[in-house]
């Protein structure tokens, strides 16, 4: 135990939980007690020493250690193995870029969505296909619902005190799938940032919930890829969003498998979806103008959703079928929202078979 | 501003008085003089706002001059 840390006392571990219920402690779902012995082997599996801070986490400043984020990860439910996916995304959001104290204090709808690619993300079983952000997938809920804990309990978002959400987000809860790497007819995602494909990474960015974006492939009409990334666009775009208010700040699509075809078949690379997906994503200004004068400050008759084809964030996952997704995003803070990353270190502590140092 | 020394008053809206008053602590700058103002402002029109402006100057000036006001909106 550091000297960071406070040790609760209860009975048991019902008087504790409801000690952590009363301290503001829980997302308000019942939690793990963090035992000593048990945020110890936590700790143990990141590989780092506990007493190691990866930085000060906002609004509140609380230090990130790897004991405290030990003790949210217990709480969470995870297993030990899932501690470097955990660490790996509270690293990447710690990047000053990612505007983490600004962000929990917006009024907005967003969360940080924490994207997992390579070898890890099938070792601790990070779903990626149906049902990816719904329940019943224990590693996507228990580290996504780490990473919130650690917001909540070193980062001190409150809500209504220093969460200033108006309504909140289902996201907040938990927010995490990998990219579906072998459906996908591009390179994995976390290559895009510079990582090897047999390199395990995250990949965060803040996120409102998905919106989803019916289309049917039709094989005999030629237009019919170009139509599906129209409907991505306008959807991105849809005139109540931030981004097509403020024209800045990172998006993100989920392709379904099927869809994503459909544009692999038409010669299209994750590169040019993103800059097709940018240039449909638009609206008159006049029509801004008329909805939201305040914010109608385009200069030409028509206002970009998405400033550049980069910012808009291109994944493959859920399950195949009509339904693709798309995420606007915050569009603020000092850096705008963009996406971080961060790799996830195996090589100390892992003790996954095949993936830790002694195997 | 004021972590450059810049003479600095914080407006913050009765909703946002609880979080401005986490952030300036979290900020280490528990003593950052804040001003009240009603909620909303914004959206409440030129004449609105207008008034509000007035009536509220002199106690912003005041409070950058290092004057204690009542921070009541």
């Amino acid at each position: 135990m550091s000297e960071t840390s406070r040790l609760l006392e209860a009975e048991n571990e019902a008087a504790a939980l409801e000690l952590l219920h009363a301290n503001g402690c829980t997302d308000g779902l019942p939690v793990i007690i963090p035992t000593p012995a048990r945020v110890e082997r936590m700790a143990l599996a990141s590989g780092v020493d506990a007493e190691l801070s990866l930085g000060s986490m906002g609004p509140g400043g609380g230090a990130a250690t790897i004991e405290a984020i030990a003790t949210n990860a217990v709480m969470a439910g995870c297993r030990p193995d899932d501690m470097p996916i955990v660490v790996a995304a509270l690293t990447a959001m710690l990047d000053p870029a990612f505007d983490l104290g600004e962000m929990q204090g917006t009024t907005h709808a967003t969360a940080p969505l924490i994207i997992v690619n390579g070898p890890m993300a099938h070792a601790c079983g990070v779903a990626c296909g149906f049902g990816a952000l719904g329940p019943g997938h224990r590693a996507n809920a228990s580290i996504g619902r780490a990473v919130r804990l650690c917001m909540i309990n070193i980062g001190m978002a409150r809500p209504g005190q220093s969460d200033m959400a108006l309504l909140g987000h289902g996201g907040k809860f938990t927010f995490c799938m990998a990219e579906d790497e072998a459906s996908s007819p591009w390179e994995p995602l976390h290559t895009t940032h510079g990582y090897a494909v047999n390199d395990s990474a995250v990949t965060v960015i803040g996120a409102e919930p998905p919106h989803s974006v019916i289309f049917q492939n039709d094989a005999d009409d030629p237009t019919s890829p170009d139509r599906l990334l129209k409907t991505l666009g306008a959807t991105l775009a849809n005139l109540g969003s931030n981004n097509a208010h403020f024209r800045i700040g990172m998006q993100t699509v989920v392709l379904n498998p099927e869809h994503a075809q459909v544009l692999a078949d038409a010669q299209m690379s994750r590169a040019d979806v993103q800059a097709k997906i940018c240039e449909y994503a638009v609206n008159p200004t006049e029509r801004i103008r008329e909805l939201n004068p305040a914010f109608a400050r385009s200069k030409t008759d028509v206002s970009h959703a998405v400033r550049r084809p980069e910012d808009v964030l291109v994944l493959v996952g859920g399950g195949s079928g009509l339904y693709s997704h798309v995420m606007p995003s915050w569009a603020a803070g000092a850096h705008s929202n963009v996406a971080v990353h961060a790799p996830i270190i195996t090589d100390q502590a892992c003790e996954i078979p095949g993936l830790s140092p002694s195997t | 501003m004021a972590l450059r020394n810049k003479p600095t008053v914080a407006l913050v809206t009765t909703q946002f008085w609880e979080q401005g008053n986490f952030v300036a602590e979290a900020r280490g700058m528990p003593e950052l003089p804040r001003v009240q103002l009603p909620h909303p402002v914004a959206g409440t029109g030129s004449d609105a706002m207008g008034e509000l402006a007035r009536r509220l100057a002199p106690q912003i000036i005041a409070r950058l001059q290092g004057i204690e006001t009542p921070a009541a909106a």
